[in-house]
């Protein structure tokens, strides 16, 4: 039994959190999913950017639905969960709610640009700003409070 | 059965010609300017000035620093461009502008988390004294294809659909034209950006085009002639005669573009 990691089109990233946590034996792959990327409604040109990107990086690309090739792959590699990077993306959010009802979905969030105490109020650029500059300028956004 | 996709292709234009058939509802297109992966990102991030962006940004051939394709698909996280801007410059401070750049998309991204529906709703009224209804549902099909006759308009959209990428402001030109010069919804003209843009993100783009429209702001953004040769380059056509509906100073706009408010009477 090794772990599952689906990177979506947010994290194309070998170095994202999520893989140290499921461990160095996971079986990392992308799922080129014909109707998410026609609901996205994304031009040839960024398909080509994407897919190039995935070229360089050692996963699996796999083309179907993605929780259908999910569960596939969960069910080859004998596990019940799977981590996945943290996004505001609601249709892949809506996909991760699908997954959860056939296995165990972990997300895992990227390293943050700044460090906040409290969620702050996002109705105006500048009111975050004001509480977020002085972690913004530091290096790894200052240290953990 | 699961169909795995090959990754290893002898040359960039065999990987171009497979893309095309695994996005067989697409109409084949040559690549964007940019190349992906994670080694082109690093390269870039390598040439990172984060003090000359500071200077020059604003102009439409500054030193900006393309990273955005690649912030946008993960490719390269905010916390580690900032962190690389930080360790070019002695003092935080001269960077300041950057990084408040990088913070607007983590801005966004929080807006996104907290509030997906505001990707297309209008989250507030429009501040031009008109309503949402005055404002047409579909893109002109001269704005689509870049044939509007206001020439540094044409060049900026036959730049987004040959590239994939335009500059900050020349984006702001294009939003603030479609929303105000032609009474389109931002929305139509978002989820344009949104095919063409290599970086196009679903935050970023949307609330940008919210801000300029006014419906996530406090008065609609326009521009004139005036600005437009202020920071273009010499290959941008800024002739009076042919880019007259931009050539005007800022309160005639106002007055040209939006109603007098029915308060303000």
């Amino acid at each position: 039994m090794s772990q599952l990691v689906w990177l979506h089109e947010d994290a194309l990233n070998m170095d994202h959190p999520v893989l140290r946590r499921a461990g160095r034996d996971a079986l990392v792959c992308f799922v080129w999913d014909d109707r998410y990327l026609q609901q996205m409604d994304y031009g040839f040109k960024r398909l080509v950017f994407i897919y190039e990107t995935l070229c360089q990086m050692p996963l699996q690309i796999y083309r179907g639905d993605t929780v259908e090739v999910l569960s596939e792959l969960a069910a080859d590699q004998r596990t019940d969960s799977i981590h996945i990077p943290s996004t505001p993306n609601p249709v892949l959010q809506a996909i991760a709610t699908r997954l959860q009802q056939r296995m165990n979905v972990e997300t895992v969030e990227d390293a943050p640009f700044v460090r906040l105490n409290h969620d702050p109020d996002v109705k105006r650029f500048f009111r975050y700003w004001n509480k977020a500059r002085k972690s913004a300028l530091q290096h790894a956004g200052g240290r953990q409070e | 059965m699961l169909n795995r996709l090959k990754s290893a292709f002898v040359s960039r234009s065999e990987l171009v010609e497979h893309v095309a058939t695994v996005a067989d509802w697409l109409e084949p297109a040559s690549p964007g300017v940019f190349v992906g992966g994670q080694e082109a990102a690093e390269e870039r991030l390598k040439q990172l000035d984060p003090q000359a962006y500071c200077r020059s940004r604003n102009f439409l051939d500054g030193k900006v620093t393309r990273l955005s394709p690649y912030i946008r698909h993960g490719i390269l996280t905010l916390d580690q461009v900032r962190n690389t801007a930080l360790d070019k410059v002695s003092k935080a401070a001269q960077i300041e502008k950057f990084i408040q750049e990088l913070a607007w998309r983590d801005y966004w991204q929080r807006v996104y988390y907290r509030h997906p529906e505001y990707i297309w709703q209008d989250i507030e009224n429009y501040k031009t004294g008109l309503a949402a209804d005055d404002y047409a549902d579909q893109l002109p099909e001269d704005i689509a294809s870049g044939s509007t006759g206001v020439a540094c308009i044409d060049q900026f959209i036959a730049e987004l659909l040959d590239s994939g990428y335009l500059h900050n402001h020349a984006r702001m030109y294009v939003a603030a034209y479609v929303v105000h010069w032609r009474r389109v919804k931002w929305q139509a003209g978002a989820k344009w950006f949104l095919h063409h843009l290599l970086d196009g993100d679903p935050a970023s783009n949307n609330l940008s085009w919210q801000w300029v429209a006014s419906t996530f702001s406090n008065k609609p953004y326009i521009f004139n002639l005036e600005n437009v040769r202020k920071y273009a380059h010499p290959g941008i056509n800024t002739h009076s005669a042919e880019n007259k509906v931009l050539n005007a100073s800022y309160d005639e706009l106002n007055a040209r573009l939006f109603p007098i408010e029915r308060g303000a009477l």
